[in-house]
């Protein structure tokens, strides 16, 4: 999900507030994250009012390198070491079962309530936690998001598709009767990347296939998955996903669709806000539904360095961090969604329980990584569904033989 | 000077290297040895995982048709663009050469690309390459990466050649015009084989540049579509930094440099004879 936020926040900000003068003399917590998207960061102001109300701490934040994989690659580094150069560290909700197995981050079980816990999204907190224990406690939260162009399915007299078949007979419909030749069907991200992998899921789980059985077997369901992806192979053929699907991530797929070229987007939420402004192309014509199937969950989580010197304080930091008031600062300032229900907008209260997390397993980077040049060659047509699957089965059973 | 005076001297001389060769030896062969010692082993530092595998990795990597797909793309993107950019260097080397003024402005606008940050490079193909859709078509996107390849590197080349052509002296060219040659056969006869020896110098430091190429495709493609544009630098990235497999990325590396011995050990070979012939 960090390679989402790296996507959008595309104007580099300078931490003005950041480091302050005159700092008190006493403890100094050190928080690491990425970089929030937008101009108005609401960090600063926040971190201050913790610092008015625990005196003599000083809190100092760090944005972390720009990429989702060079941050994970920064914290692999410096987690290894058990240094306790921060001790409050923003988690992406792939990376905590993988961090909690390293022994990276301190227990948060005995210190999160359980009933506050029933207050976040259920999916968002099952990323937090490993074998029973609570890693991490849920900051910020994304959902995979159907856009369609209202207007265009008014047209036609569609209400918004339950499913990819469904979603794939009305665009076809809609491109046919649009005086626009080039206007395309479905935009969704089909580089070698994250992104595919999560478009990918999102296709299995409407099907009711998993990428991981809950007795961590890997595509169980060959043939199911192989019919997803060329399914997805089927949209590329058949004209109603452009070309451009198969090199693109989510800003191209956005600027696509907020042109007015496409029929429906496949995105994260952010994209709502910039389908609305006062120069959108489609402003006042996106409608927005849960994909069929549930959409993926991305967001991030906050956690603490088990080396921390400051156990209690970075946990009192956390709490702050995550409290419905700054939770609604950070929505309204960056547009990053709470990941409690009672703190999000109505609309979105639904589609954001229909959320499904990616598979939880402390492997999902090699998951992840060995699944995207397979589904890549699937839907490019490089190599036939199957075959591509079963190449990248051998793969994981070969990386995640033995203890 | 006695023979006893020559082998005094000679011990002295290695004295004095000693320590030279020492430090060289802590830099190259210590981490050299490291990594092998890593390819032996299943090693996945993060959750604690270090065994001895022997020299399983290496049997799956010559079994894993990934990796034989990144021997096959780097293979392809090495001939590919250090054959262009020996082409296009040598045509550039000769317009600059016949240029009489503005010559100096010249060697700087072909510098340029050279002199830009391969991270920058590949975000102006990015660019560049966004409206075609190219990048994320298999069979086009490593033809697209070629060409950000051969525009950033052509100056080297060029530059070589370049300055290899003003050494020779005018008189040569005179004496084959008048013994009746044309341009062509000058170029053929007398220009191209007094090059050579320097192009191939310049060739070999640009395949092995090319045998380990990895910012633009890391920038431009990841390794796609299809893991059509992932080089062998970039699987072995994958392992070591993706799926976390340390030992399995270290034989990749090891593999890598085997080949880039191999390479550069053949090409040393083709420059010693051209050596001897001219």
């Amino acid at each position: 999900m960090v390679a989402r936020l790296g996507g959008l926040a595309l104007v580099v900000l300078l931490f003005a507030g950041c480091g302050g003068g005159g700092a008190p003399p006493g403890v100094e917590l050190v928080f690491r994250h990425s970089r929030m998207p937008g101009q108005d960061d609401p960090l600063p102001r926040l971190l201050r009012g913790f610092e008015r109300e625990h005196p003599g701490v000083r809190v100092t934040h760090e944005p972390l390198p720009w990429t989702a994989d060079v941050q994970h690659q920064f914290y692999v580094i410096n987690l290894e070491g058990r240094a306790a150069g921060f001790d409050v560290l923003m988690v992406d909700v792939i990376w905590t079962a993988e961090f909690a197995r390293a022994g990276w981050l301190l227990d948060l079980t005995d210190r999160w309530p359980a009933a506050e816990r029933g207050e976040h999204f259920e999916a968002t907190v099952a990323t937090a936690m490993l074998d029973g224990r609570v890693w991490a406690v849920p900051w910020v939260m994304n959902v995979g998001l159907l856009y369609y162009r209202s207007d265009l399915l008014d047209a036609s007299g569609f209400a918004p598709p339950r499913s990819y078949e469904e979603l794939a007979h009305q665009a076809r419909v809609v491109m046919e009767r649009a005086a626009d030749r080039r206007l395309g069907g479905f935009v969704w991200q089909g580089r070698q990347y994250e992104g595919l992998v999560v478009n990918v899921l999102e296709e299995l789980w409407a099907r009711g296939v998993e990428l991981v059985a809950t007795n961590g077997r890997v595509l169980v369901d060959l043939d199911g998955a192989a019919a997803a992806l060329g399914f997805r192979r089927r949209l590329l053929t058949d004209g109603i996903s452009p070309s451009l699907v198969t090199g693109a991530d989510e800003e191209q797929t956005r600027r696509e669709f907020g042109a007015g070229r496409a029929v429906f987007l496949r995105n994260w939420p952010y994209a709502r806000r910039l389908f609305e402004r006062p120069t959108s192309a489609v402003r006042g014509r996106v409608g927005v539904t849960a994909l069929p199937g549930g959409g993926a969950l991305g967001g991030a989580h906050l956690a603490i360095n088990r080396a921390t010197h400051h156990p209690e304080l970075a946990w009192q930091l956390v709490r702050f961090l995550t409290s419905d008031r700054a939770q609604l600062a950070i929505a309204e300032a960056v547009g990053l969604h709470p990941t409690k229900p009672k703190l999000l907008e109505p609309a979105l209260r639904s589609i954001f329980a229909a959320a499904r997390p990616r598979p939880i397993t402390p492997w999902y980077q090699t998951l992840s990584a060995t699944m995207q040049p397979a589904f890549s060659a699937a839907i490019t047509g490089v190599t036939p569904p199957r075959d591509a699957l079963a190449t990248a089965r051998l793969q994981l059973e070969y990386f995640l033989q033995g203890p | 000077m006695t023979s006893g005076a020559d082998r005094a001297e000679r011990r002295l001389a290695a004295v004095l290297l000693a320590p030279a060769l020492a430090v060289l030896a802590g830099v190259t062969l210590y981490p050299l040895a490291q990594a092998l010692g890593l390819s032996l082993e299943r090693r996945v530092p993060v959750f604690g995982i270090d065994e001895f595998v022997g020299l399983r990795h290496y049997a799956f990597l010559l079994r894993d048709p990934a990796f034989a797909n990144a021997l096959r793309v780097t293979a392809v993107f090495t001939v590919a663009s250090v054959a262009l950019e020996v082409v296009l260097g040598v045509a550039a080397a000769l317009a600059l050469a016949t240029m009489r003024r503005w010559r100096a402005a010249g060697i700087g606008l072909l510098l340029l690309p050279w002199c830009l940050p391969g991270v920058v490079t590949a975000r102006i193909f990015e660019w560049l390459y966004e409206p075609t859709g190219w990048l994320g078509i298999p069979g086009r996107a490593l033809p697209a990466l070629i060409v950000a390849d051969v525009w950033r590197t052509t100056p080297f080349l060029a530059l070589f050649a370049y300055a290899r052509l003003i050494s020779i002296p005018p008189a040569i060219g005179e004496a084959a015009a008048v013994d009746g040659a044309g341009r062509l056969a000058t170029l053929r006869a007398i220009t191209l084989p007094l090059l050579a020896p320097v192009l191939l110098t310049a060739a070999l430091f640009r395949t092995l540049d090319a045998l380990r190429a990895f910012d633009l495709m890391y920038v431009l493609t990841g390794g796609g579509p299809a893991a059509t544009t992932e080089t062998l630098t970039l699987y072995a990235y994958r392992h070591l930094f993706q799926t976390l497999q340390l030992g399995l990325g270290a034989a990749a590396a090891v593999l890598v440099l085997v080949i880039v011995a191999l390479v550069a050990w053949a090409h040393v070979h083709a420059l010693d004879a051209t050596e001897a012939r001219t």
